[in-house]
């Protein structure tokens, strides 16, 4: 047995929403049973940015905005590994807006965790594009999830609220699934308060409207989903669930990356491939 | 015309030859001359291609020019002995630069050949491309076609090898464009048959060398190839001139070989999604030029931070900001070896031909994974797109080096694994994700052994030390410069790049004067290597050469000296080359005993 790092406890103020994340996630990596050599968690910068430290298995700090690029080359580069992004609302929706709106539209194999507040809290308590009208002079708030419904390549869109406990384990745990089976792109969008900068945890019940009470709602209806999540937000609630759920061409798949086929295990030794590199050498001769 | 006025002299030995096509963009002047170069090649010439095109997809002056010799060709040249020109602009631009007694091909379509400016003897052959094209071939497009066997007459090239030639070169295209083509050559045969080449008469005669094979490539395609070969299995880039082709090469070559090529949103995404596949164990690279690099600059830092291994090519154009997307440059040399926050070990290899790329892109690539450090490739636009042949090195006997990967599935082994450990030649063992007990924490924020956060200020030194011990460990494997010409000489002439060629070219113009100088071109920008430092201080005075403004080149290597008042910096900024005569003109402008 070797011993490699040993997880730390979260740095997180007591009763932060992202506890909440934490629990949810080490359960739902149990409950799909990934292995722990296998899952390569990939955070943020911000509050959220540590919650590898905390966990048992592969870990990486990206840049501030940049987990998703990060964590698509990882996923394209071994499609064995289970990647996980996870950061804040600032990280993925501010600075890194770009790169999710692209992540929708590519649809990679991964899980994408979003803790969203509302708030930056590490750079004490600046309004995130989540943050409330009240908070912003009336500026309304970015919603992700309708933002992921509007692009046609998007596949698995949900979310949770940490109060919620054993719901938001259970989208997770769907999410790893969606994305372990090479069906694309698993955004989870976690409601987990900030209790020193915004400390939203009393509004929450009253705001989300839980869509899978409705036995009648379809996730795999796109059209149905962004009618009623815009109907909920106009009646000032956002829609907690699995929210959208269906299948679409991959990125993986379009680069014929699998299992049996991962760019960073593929024998590289010129010697096993001299004559591949002699015919490519000959395209080029005069 | 009469043919015994126009043939009065004996057809000339081709011992070398310049020629331009030229026209508005879109005329297909790139096509002319790639025609022109595969039957030269035949014959055993060495050839060099370039071109001067306007940052748009049709119009604007545009130039293609091919040199071809006996002996390798080491620049684009300046004289021309033939230009075809597809319009007025053309001769504006180009016929001062056609030699004497040389020759000009003029579609004479719309308007005479201008005959301001040309020099004495220079021979005018009027074709009205246009007119046969449209009348005789129903389509503009095959004037190239057309101008190829007026030219391949001129310069006395065999018929059937001048067809034979053209037949390959459209091999892949639809039969009845092929038959076309071939036609508006047999028109061109006419044509220059009227003008009296025809009968074996001729204005060149070409030598007949051994004609081996030889590999036909621009920087830009060697040195994706040199990546490939090395391993290289994961590329992300984003579109820009002029550093596309190397995504457009790859995306041709890496997927066949299980590798991934991936257009990403922004140059932000590229560097990003090449740091989390070279986390997993990818041999990775991007490439870009001045602006996209800038956005790059946070990534490369965290490689240098986290310790991954990435390849970035930097093709640059002429800036600051967009400045001239298709001109060459060299004005990013302080932001590949400066830039980016904070202090962290980086490599910057400057080769300067394609046979060096190919070289660049293999130890780049292995550099990079040896010492867990972002390893840039510095070319300039005329490295990166200009075409030569040379001769790749055998494919069986290249080798990689792996460093300290810990190779397998089984894990690390050992009673622990620390991802940062530290070591005395500063490179950590590491196991890549899926390896079982060999987990990690991998950051850009300093931590200690295990990878946790650790800002106290002995582990800050500790670790800001073991990175910086890595170029040290890797300092053998860097390429020295070439040095050529009087080694004893005072005067000694630096250069990297595209200066390389031209610092070749003018060895041969000081040579005819009985003439030298003592020649210095190095292959590794950063780190500055003794051999420079050493070569500058053995001289009583030094120039060096660049192509930018403020002298980076200069004062990289004046930065790293007791003193450089022997030393003088001849910079050129206006997006164009230096010909061998304004070089020795600079020169000697400055001072230069030669």
């Amino acid at each position: 047995m070797t011993l490699t790092f040993k997880p730390k406890a979260p740095i997180w103020c007591a009763g932060c929403g992202h506890f909440g994340v934490h629990t949810a996630l080490t359960h739902a990596l149990k409950a799909a049973h990934v292995p722990a050599h296998e899952a390569l968690i990939i955070a943020g910068i911000g509050c959220s940015g540590s919650i590898q430290n905390n966990l048992n298995a592969y870990g990486y700090h990206a840049l501030h905005g940049r987990v998703l690029p990060t964590a698509t080359g990882a996923a394209l580069a071994n499609p064995n590994l289970l990647v996980i992004g996870a950061g804040g609302d600032g990280d993925g929706y501010a600075i890194g807006g770009g790169h999710l709106l692209h992540s929708f539209k590519r649809n990679p194999s991964l899980v994408y965790i979003v803790m969203n507040n509302g708030v930056y809290g590490l750079t004490k308590g600046q309004n995130s594009p989540t943050a409330g009208a009240a908070l912003t002079n009336g500026e309304a708030p970015l919603d992700a999830v309708q933002l992921g419904l509007s692009v046609s390549g998007s596949t698995f869109i949900a979310r949770g609220f940490v109060g919620w406990w054993d719901q938001l384990a259970a989208l997770i745990r769907e999410g790893i699934q969606h994305a372990r089976a090479h069906c694309g792109f698993a955004f989870i969008e976690a409601i987990s308060p900030c209790v020193t900068y915004n400390d939203s945890y009393p509004e929450w019940d009253g705001k989300l409207a839980d869509i899978s009470q409705d036995k009648a709602y379809d996730p795999a209806d796109r059209v149905q989903a962004m009618s009623r999540v815009m109907r909920l937000s106009e009646q000032g609630k956002l829609a907690v669930g699995k929210i959208l759920h269906t299948t679409g061409s991959t990125l993986d798949q379009r680069h014929n990356v699998n299992a049996q086929r991962a760019p960073a295990l593929q024998g590289v030794l010129p010697a096993n491939n001299v004559s591949t590199y002699e015919a490519i050498a000959r395209d080029h001769l005069v | 015309m009469d043919d015994g006025m126009m043939m009065a002299s004996q057809p000339q030995i081709m011992d070398s030859l310049c020629v331009a096509v030229a026209g508005q963009g879109g005329d297909g002047s790139l096509t002319l001359v790639t025609l022109i170069a595969r039957a030269l090649a035949d014959y055993g010439y060495h050839i060099y291609e370039s071109r001067n095109v306007a940052s748009r997809i049709k119009g604007g002056h545009a130039a293609a020019f091919l040199r071809a010799g006996v002996d390798p060709v080491p620049a684009q040249g300046h004289d021309l002995d033939l230009l075809i020109a597809f319009d007025v602009e053309a001769i504006e631009i180009l016929g001062p630069r056609v030699v004497e007694n040389g020759v000009i091909i003029f579609d004479s379509s719309s308007e005479p050949c201008p005959m301001g400016g040309l020099k004495a003897g220079v021979e005018i052959v009027d074709v009205p491309f246009g007119r046969y094209a449209v009348r005789e071939l129903r389509r503009d497009l095959y004037k190239n076609s057309l101008g190829y066997a007026v030219t391949c007459a001129i310069l006395g090239l065999k018929g059937d090898l001048v067809r034979a030639k053209m037949r390959e070169v459209y091999s892949r295209l639809p039969a009845n464009v092929i038959a076309a083509n071939l036609a508006a050559m047999e028109t061109g045969f006419q044509v220059a048959g009227n003008f009296g080449y025809r009968g074996g008469r001729s204005r060149w005669q070409p030598r007949t060398l051994n004609p081996t094979p030889k590999h036909h490539m621009t920087g830009n395609e060697a040195l994706a190839f040199g990546f490939l070969a090395a391993g290289g299995r994961f590329f992300a880039g984003y579109p820009i001139t002029p550093a596309t082709d190397i995504m457009e090469w790859l995306e041709k070559y890496l997927p066949d070989l299980g590798g991934v090529v991936i257009q990403a949103e922004d140059e932000l995404a590229s560097i990003n999604m090449a740091l989390g596949a070279a986390m997993t164990g990818a041999r990775t690279m991007t490439a870009s030029s001045g602006p996209g690099i800038a956005l790059m600059t946070e990534g490369i830092s965290q490689a240098g931070s986290a310790e991954l291994p990435v390849v970035i090519v930097n093709c640059q154009r002429a800036g600051p900001s967009t400045g001239m997307p298709t001109k060459p440059e060299q004005s990013d040399i302080g932001l590949m070896t400066q830039g980016a926050n904070g202090d962290f070990p980086r490599v910057v290899l400057c080769p300067a031909t394609p046979g060096e790329c190919f070289e660049a892109g293999r130890l780049a690539t292995d550099i990079a994974e040896i010492a867990q450090i972002p390893v840039f490739v510095a070319l300039d636009q005329v490295v990166a797109q200009d075409k030569a042949t040379f001769t790749l090195p055998h494919m069986g006997s290249l080798t990689i080096n792996r460093g300290k990967r810990l190779a397998g599935t089984k894990g690390p082994g050992g009673p622990d694994y620390r991802r940062y450990q530290l070591t005395d030649d500063g490179i950590s063992p590491w196991t890549i994700p899926g390896t079982p007990e060999g987990m990690s924490l991998v950051t850009g924020n300093e931590r200690n052994e295990w990878g946790h956060v650790d800002t106290g200020p002995d582990n800050r030194r500790r670790m800001m030390d073991k990175r910086a011990r890595k170029l040290e460990t890797i300092s053998a494997m860097l390429p020295t410069a070439v040095n050529w010409g009087d080694a004893s000489s005072e005067i000694g002439i630096i250069g990297v790049g595209m200066e390389r060629g031209v610092m070749r070219d003018l060895t041969s113009l000081l040579a005819k004067q009985n003439k030298s100088a003592a020649f210095h071109s190095p292959r590794t920008l950063w780190p500055v290597l003794p051999e420079t430092l050493e070569f500058i201080a053995g001289k009583s005075r030094v120039f060096v050469i660049e192509h930018n403004q403020e002298g980076q080149l200069f004062r990289l290597l004046g930065g790293a000296l007791a003193s450089r008042s022997h030393m003088t910096n001849i910079t050129r900024y206006d997006g164009r080359a230096f010909s061998p005569e304004d070089l020795f003109r600079r020169l000697h402008e400055e001072g230069a005993d030669l």
